[in-house]
């Protein structure tokens, strides 16, 4: 068989894509538990900031994350009926997985479709946060669209149902330098302790054009402007407006109200 | 060329980056933080040696028809290989360089490096000119990364080294550092002062101006 002949063309091709796809299958194999152990730890990495439960004054390691984390009651919620769905296993929801599942999703009417999310889940995955028999903390998963990306983030709420603890984003791709401030503590800090609806029970939270003077009518209401980062900015508004919105978490939140959750009895204390 | 000069000749003389303007997609992308810029070039140098490395060792079996089809499958297969490392124990740096490695890939260093070195030497040869390559990418990527973040954040692998007006220091730091256009600036004057300091990497001009015709003033 010479060199160049076809035969020997095809069969070198084969050999490679033979050797090849092993090698690369080999390592997807092997390194893929690993890989899944890192995004469930990010992820709980991510809602353990917002629980309050961590110490502020020390870093603390993977495994007293994962400790941590058991302590939290995590529960499926059905958005549109308001009530708990016993019927999901919390432990392997996706809500990402079941957003584009016709079964488990709902189109957005498009008048209330401020995030521009088109479709959301029919079910959420949330995190109640109890201190001793008390609920401490609420918190929502919400996303919606930004300037080039989907902002993904997580949003804590005080047992007032009304005031923010905490917002973390922890997937976006906006501009770096100007959207990806959304990302910065220095800002997200400043979400600590503003209120999310008027007295109405309408939605009013919203990141201001500017400054926000203290004192002034709309203080407890607004978050400081982006510099350089409107248009993300704005749909950072409109996703809190959506998620918080009748067609959001809001039908939940006041049936929480109405009637208080009990502590699993099996949780960790 | 001796085995010295096959590794530190594209350092400067024949940099991949600022002579042969290759690797220009990555080198834009990814500078504006430090450590993502190391990441990136530990993973391309990576790469470079494993593609370089298995293509030499290939070589006499490649009949010239399915050859860049033979080297392109290796070259994607090495850094599949790498990224799923990366997800795995740099699960951090993998979502910050998100799709820049596997757009490595693409990366016009490396093809050119299968090319042009490993489908005509022996491997030791092939793997020091590699190394030499990635680390000229390296060195390029290291530099404007570091004026980047600098200017940009005023922080260096993230490490605060000017405090931000805005917290209360002294920096104003520039956003524009941020965005790609300023690596393009970046590089720009790094080609401008290695071509003035070595001059015989000027190129000659493609044509030359037709002059004008005379006209007599009237």
């Amino acid at each position: 068989m010479s060199k160049d002949s076809p035969q020997r063309a095809v069969l070198v091709v084969l050999l490679t894509a033979v050797v090849c796809s092993s090698l690369v299958s080999a390592a997807v194999v092997v390194l893929r538990p690993i890989q899944l152990e890192n995004q469930m730890l990010e992820r709980s990495r991510n809602i353990m900031q917002l629980t309050g439960l961590l110490p502020p004054d020390r870093v603390i390691g993977d495994d007293e994350i994962l400790d941590l984390y058991k302590s939290i009651d995590l529960r499926i919620i059905n958005i549109d009926a308001a009530s708990y769905d016993s019927g999901i296993d919390p432990g392997t929801f996706n809500q990402r997985r079941a957003q584009n599942d016709p079964e488990l999703s709902v189109a957005i009417p498009t008048a209330r479709d401020q995030a521009r999310l088109g479709r959301r889940s029919r079910y959420a995955l949330v995190y109640l946060v109890w201190n001793e028999d008390r609920l401490d903390r609420v918190i929502l998963p919400v996303h919606g669209s930004g300037m080039w990306s989907m902002l993904y983030g997580y949003i804590a709420l005080e047992p007032d149902l009304n005031t923010i603890a905490g917002m973390t984003f922890y997937e976006q791709n906006e501009t770096p330098g100007l959207g990806d401030q959304i990302t910065h503590d220095y800002w997200l800090e400043k979400w600590t302790g503003r209120q999310v609806y008027d007295d109405q029970g309408n939605p009013r939270f919203r990141i201001s054009e500017g400054t926000v003077e203290p004192g002034s009518a709309n203080a407890e209401f607004e978050v400081d402007a982006l510099t350089g980062a409107t248009v993300t900015a704005n749909a950072v508004t409109a996703l809190v407006h959506y998620w918080f919105g009748p067609h959001g978490y809001q039908p939940f939140l006041l049936a929480l109200r109405e009637q208080p959750p009990d502590r699993p009895a099996e949780l960790k204390p | 060329m001796s085995s010295m000069q096959t590794f530190t000749t594209p350092l400067v003389k024949e940099n991949p980056v600022t002579l042969h303007v290759l690797g220009i997609c990555s080198a834009l992308a990814i500078t504006n933080s430090l450590t993502s810029s190391l990441i990136m070039s530990v993973a391309l140098t990576t790469v470079l040696v494993i593609s370089n490395a298995a293509i030499s060792a290939v070589r006499h079996f490649l009949p010239s028809s399915v050859r860049l089809l033979v080297q392109i499958t290796i070259i994607a297969s090495a850094v599949t290989v790498i990224d799923q490392f990366l997800a795995a124990f740099m699960p951090e740096a993998a979502r910050t360089l998100s799709v820049y490695i596997s757009l490595i890939v693409t990366n016009c260093i490396v093809l050119g490096r299968a090319e042009a070195c490993a489908m005509k030497n022996g491997m030791g040869t092939s793997i020091l000119d590699a190394l030499g390559n990635g680390l000229g990418y390296s060195l390029i990527l290291i530099i404007v990364a570091t004026i980047r973040e600098l200017l940009g954040n005023g922080t260096l692998m993230g490490y605060r080294l000017f405090e931000l007006a805005h917290e209360g220091g002294w920096f104003q730091e520039n956003a524009l550092f941020l965005l790609a256009p300023s690596a393009f600036f970046i590089i720009g004057f790094l080609v401008w002062a290695i071509r003035s300091w070595k001059p015989e990497q000027k190129e000659k001009p493609d044509f030359k101006p037709i002059p004008l015709p005379y006209r007599e003033e009237r």
